[in-house]
């Protein structure tokens, strides 16, 4: 029989040490998350469709970007799919009545009646066979809204090819950008290949009300125009006599269908002899074939398109298929007064892609025209780094030259456009000097991607000199290849894993951690005008008796450690 | 004169009669590009035509058959929850028969018929593809090739499929059904007409949010406070004194001692109660 008193006090301690603060005080250790699939920051779309050429006669100029647009589709898209050979037509997607060109009735060496076809695609939508959508259509890796887009007329497959489900390249979003001249012949014939009806309006584009055989011509069911019915067809008709920076847009339950992605720039150019313009510009950007106007006073043009999608709304065509149902939860169900946007982009894309098809391209001592229209729902402040432009037009009007306003923040009230000009001379003023400089939305959440930043519609303004060989910029900051992940976009990647050696602000891995209990009693944090929700207890009187007990049991411990010393080494010697 | 006679031109571009009704098209003056595929400018095409070359297997045409398909929204009606179908939805031929199919687009956009999964010594890209902007008609021609399979045929236009322009050819007994083929077969994945509302509604955030909020309000819910210690600091102090008073005493007699402490103030109390009360008769 051994006494051991110290050792039932320890004993005893350490039953009690729940209660107490605890000497284990490690946090939980930090572990690196793998990444998962990394894509390559430039997809090399193509190399060869960057450099400036003629094609079919149609002059196109270089565009440096990593993903460049298809020469071919720009000569369809100038000169007509009527006006372009067999082979230069069969390298593009176009239907062969895509865009029609013809009838120059000024003789002024261009064309001047021009009917431009579109159809309605659905981007991302469901499939009642797997579960996938089609055809896909990502704004950032794996980030893939349900959208609604006007299309030019294509033939043959929604897809890129029969293995994948990747949206042909003239199904995407944004709608298109049409270009016409002053003065032409249009007509717009909208094809509607979608499940729902929809019209066109035709917003600040000079335009009749009734067409010429009296029907309604402004795209409003409530007032002037029927549903264009799912397989059914219609031709808007006009011929303006202003140019401008315009829009147009779905007028059918507007406030869904325009945000689902039914809404387009429309630029009518000045009128020129001879002046061809690019019809359409697929995913906006980079204006290949500027019309004579812009080349007066401009070296490059670039059209852009900025949008907001609340992934709410953009899911309800991802989960149901019977068309009933969409429009049950889409014009009933689903409120837009309590709506908030979630992913914000910028001629389709959100960041990272901008980086491959939005960048500006600079060089020193040029004028550059950029074209930008909000179709989200909220008021954009449009910042540029490294540059401050000048406005010379707001909605397509030409702002009085004297007293035209140069900024660093351009605000863009919903369906307004900006005309801006862009001149690079490095005075420390327009031009701050050559370099890689972002441009963006200054509201914060405009540069995140469902609130994970960076991402958003971030682009860049890059002088050529800090350009790479894949036309991206060369950055000397941070690796961006991190959000090329599906990890980093669907927040399972810390934003800054492995900014040091040790990883210090790395992924908690807390399993199987037990917090020991604090050391310190941090009073109840009452702050005033909360208090009201809940008295905080008052566990004074218990605590008292609690203690009075634990007092009386540590007594008793020590009258009777002999006692008890000896029962514990008869237990022991019974066993 | 020049601005007059464009200006003439203009009215007579508007006059043109080309926003009435488009007249029904039937496209055979197709121009052929090669490899069975023939096209025309006002949106005929036909992918993967064969006339003549018999596929591997097949010694002789089994038969020379022609058949014609309408496609178009209204063939939808007959299948709630569809909009865009064919008038047939299914098909079966025996192997090696020569089919011409003319197809018909009832509406005024394109439509397609489409069919993958032939030989591609013989079909470009294996397949067959009809394609035609309404109203019209194009017609074209292909062999199959021996051996029992179900071919899928469906318009590849961005969601045409989906909502019902689908349907399947079987060659001899086929290998088995397709799915979401209108009047035929079902979903795989089945829509939810349930009238559930989101369960992640505005008023359970805010209960999640008040509960959080009360939970830093009340602040330490230990047993572990100052209390605790001047408890047990008492307990330490009276406990000899307890010894004391209960010693020599079992543990029963410790609690019929205690019960009768407390017998004792209840008795005390019910004292003070009742007079009290006679207090308050006297008054």
């Amino acid at each position: 029989m051994q006494k051991n008193p110290l050792g039932i006090l320890l004993g005893a301690a350490v039953m009690l040490m729940p209660f107490a603060a605890s000497a284990a005080v490690s946090l939980p250790k930090t572990v690196e998350v793998d990444r998962g699939e990394v894509e390559p920051v430039c997809n090399e779309n193509n190399p060869e469709w960057r450099l400036a050429q003629t094609v079919d006669g149609v002059n196109i100029q270089e565009s440096l970007r990593c993903s460049p647009d298809n020469p071919s589709a720009i000569a369809a898209q100038v000169k007509g799919t009527n006006n372009i050979s067999m082979e230069t037509l069969m390298d593009t997607y176009y239907a062969a009545d895509g865009i029609i060109k013809k009838n120059d009735m000024d003789g002024d060496g261009d064309p001047d009646l021009i009917i431009i076809k579109l159809e309605v695609a659905e981007l991302n939508g469901h499939s009642p066979d797997f579960n996938g959508l089609v055809p896909t259509f990502d704004i950032a890796p794996g980030v893939q809204p349900g959208m609604w887009v006007f299309a030019p007329k294509s033939r043959g497959m929604a897809t890129n090819s029969f293995v994948g489900t990747d949206a042909n390249p003239l199904l995407r979003a944004p709608s298109p950008v049409i270009r016409v001249e002053q003065g032409d012949t249009i007509w717009i014939q909208l094809e509607n290949t979608h499940y729902f009806p929809h019209t066109i309006h035709l917003h600040g584009v000079d335009h009749p009300w009734v067409d010429s055989s009296g029907e309604g011509n402004d795209g409003v069911p409530q007032t002037s125009d029927k549903f264009v019915l799912p397989g059914q067809s219609k031709t808007y008709e006009i011929r303006p006599r202003v140019a401008g920076s315009f829009v147009y847009h779905c007028h059918v339950q507007t406030h869904v269908h325009l945000a689902m992605g039914l809404v387009g720039m429309f630029v009518v150019e000045e009128n020129r002899p001879n002046n061809w313009v690019q019809t359409f510009n697929v995913g906006a950007g980079q204006v290949r074939h500027p019309s004579k106007a812009i080349l007066e006073d401009y070296d490059s043009e670039y059209d852009l398109h900025y949008h907001a999608m609340d992934k709410e709304l953009h899911s309800i065509i991802q989960e149901s298929n019977d068309p009933r149902l969409i429009a049950k939860k889409m014009n009933r169900e689903y409120d837009m007064t309590d709506s908030t946007e979630d992913y914000h982009t910028l001629n389709g894309r959100s960041f990272p892609y901008t980086l491959r098809e939005s960048i500006i391209v600079a060089e020193p001592d040029k004028n550059i025209k950029l074209r930008m229209f909000n179709s989200s729902g909220e008021t954009l402040a449009m910042h540029t780094h490294g540059h401050k432009g000048t406005i010379t037009h707001y909605d397509g009007v030409e702002h009085n030259p004297v007293a035209q306003i140069t900024r660093d923040v351009y605000d863009l009230a919903p369906a307004q456009r900006n005309d801006l000009k862009i001149n690079t001379t490095d005075d420390g003023f327009h031009s701050y000097g050559e370099g890689a400089w972002i441009f963006h939305d200054h509201r914060e959440k405009g540069i995140t991607t469902n609130g994970m930043n960076p991402g958003g519609n971030v682009s860049a303004l890059v002088y050529k000199k800090y350009l790479n060989e894949v036309g991206l910029p060369k950055t000397i900051g941070e690796s961006i290849m991190p959000l090329f992940t599906k990890k980093f976009q669907d927040r399972k990647l810390p934003v800054w894993q492995n900014i040091d050696d040790w990883n210090s602000l790395g992924e908690i891995d807390a399993d199987g951690y037990v917090a020991p209990p604090a050391s310190k009693m941090a009073a109840a944090d009452v702050t005033p005008g909360s208090a009201d929700i809940q008295v905080p207890e008052d566990n004074s009187f218990r605590n008292l008796i609690f203690g009075l007990f634990l007092g009386l049991c540590a007594y008793l411990l020590v009258v009777n450690r002999t006692k008890l010393s000896a029962m514990i080494s008869s237990v022991k010697g019974g066993s | 004169m020049i601005k007059h006679l464009s200006i003439a031109a203009f009215a007579l571009a508007l006059s043109a009669p080309v926003l009435a009704e488009k007249e029904f098209e039937d496209h055979t003056q197709m121009m052929n590009h090669g490899d069975g595929h023939l096209m025309d400018m006002t949106g005929g095409m036909v992918m993967g035509q064969n006339t003549d070359v018999l596929p591997g297997g097949c010694d002789s045409l089994a038969a020379t058959k022609e058949i014609t398909v309408h496609a178009g929204h209204k063939y939808a009606e007959k299948f709630p929850g569809r909009m865009f179908a064919f008038d047939v939805q299914e098909y079966q031929f025996e192997p090696c028969t020569k089919l011409t199919v003319n197809f018909i687009n009832d509406d005024s956009v394109r439509h397609q018929w489409m069919m993958h999964g032939l030989p591609k010594y013989l079909y470009p890209k294996g397949m067959f593809h009809l394609e035609v902007t309404g109203p019209g008609k194009v017609t074209g021609t292909l062999i199959f090739p021996p051996g029992d399979k179900t071919y899928l045929v469906h318009c590849d236009i961005a969601q045409h499929m989906e909502k019902g322009m689908k349907g399947q050819l079987k060659i001899g007994k086929g290998n088995g059904d397709l799915p979401s083929i209108p009047g035929v077969t079902a979903y795989v994945i089945q829509d939810d007409y349930s009238d559930k509302t989101d369960s992640e509604s505005i008023s359970d955030t805010v209960v999640e949010e008040i509960a959080e909020i009360t939970d830093k309000v009340v602040g330490n819910d230990s047993f572990f406070s100052g209390l605790t210690i001047i408890g047990l600091a008492i307990g330490l102090i009276i406990a000899p004194l307890l010894a004391r008073k209960f010693k020599d005493m079992s543990a029963g007699e410790i609690v019929t001692y205690l019960f009768d402490l407390v017998k004792q103030a209840i008795d005390m109390a019910m004292k003070l109660i009742s007079w009290l009360i006679g207090l308050v008769k006297k008054n």
